[in-house]
């Protein structure tokens, strides 16, 4: 579907950082910290698909204890209050508003769809080869990004 | 003065909803575009901004703007576009449905009110 790589070394990461700045990490104390390799976590899982002149799919995945960081922060709330709709709604915007950022720097028109969040099951996407990625931790917690390019027209 | 945020997530909602309050305006919520319907006919006071999300279930972003823009009640009240979508046509597809004005998320609470400056509505007691 497309003829190289699309993201460029840095897109992930460059994207991640202006969302910290934006809404986690507004003081500049406590960075999104990329790390070069890192175990898997797989607690939680949102994603959101692109379809139209660039198809595919952008993952987030995060150990819980990241995510209820990433809820607490963004609602302003303490973490003890934080709520299982509250990690499915934040991880899930968190998912929405990297995956509009990288659908921006791909082919288009193109259109996002709304994220969709799981906790603890398995996500695959089992027509699609990754195409980018970040692997990080926040607070001491791991946090990932996979951007996923659909191969379904190519194995038709 | 009243404003009213919508959006799917409560976070972003939240989000805005503290930047709104710390600007001067009382602020409603709503998450879709069918619910924020049901929020401007039950309020006494026409909003005089709506900061409003694309990607929405049931009503999104874009059919709300249009449904507002077709009734002369909500004339006065400002539409900002707070969204994910970025693309060149999608921004002009929003100005014409009857956007005033767009921003692109990750946003800071300097670009909202940079924006809602531009609108003209924190001259009006909001911001003070």
């Amino acid at each position: 579907m497309t003829a190289g790589p699309i993201l460029a070394d840095g897109d992930l990461l460059a994207i991640t950082e202006q969302i910290w700045a934006s809404y986690l990490d507004l003081d500049g104390a406590s960075p999104f910290v990329p790390l070069s390799s890192a175990e898997p976590a797989l607690d939680v899982h949102a994603s959101v698909s692109v379809t139209g002149a660039w198809r595919g799919h952008i993952l987030v995945t995060c150990s819980m204890g990241a995510a209820r960081n990433v809820a607490g922060a963004l609602l302003g709330i303490d973490l003890d209050d934080v709520t299982p709709e509250d990690v499915s709604d934040a991880v899930g915007e968190l998912a929405n508003i990297i995956g509009g950022n990288v659908k921006s720097l791909m082919p288009e028109p193109s259109a996002l769809s709304l994220p969709v969040v799981l906790v603890d099951g398995n996500v695959g996407f089992p027509s699609a080869i990754e195409v980018g990625s970040l692997v990080g931790e926040w607070l001491g917690e791991p946090i990932a990004v996979q951007v996923l390019e659909s191969t379904a027209e190519k194995d038709k | 003065m009243l404003a009213l945020v919508i959006d799917d997530s409560r976070a972003i909602r939240m989000i805005l909803g503290r930047i709104l309050a710390n600007l001067g305006f009382e602020v409603r919520e709503a998450g879709n575009g069918k619910e924020a319907l049901d929020v401007l006919a039950a309020a006494e006071t026409v909003p005089r901004v709506a900061l409003v999300d694309w990607n929405m279930p049931e009503m999104n972003g874009l059919e709300f703007v249009g449904a507002v823009r077709e009734d002369p009640k909500y004339r006065s009240m400002a539409l900002m576009m707070v969204t994910t979508e970025s693309e060149q046509s999608q921004i002009v597809r929003a100005l014409a449905a009857g956007a005033h004005e767009y921003v692109i998320k990750p946003f800071t609470p300097d670009a909202i009110e940079e924006k809602l400056a531009l609108l003209g509505v924190l001259t009006n007691g909001a911001a003070q």
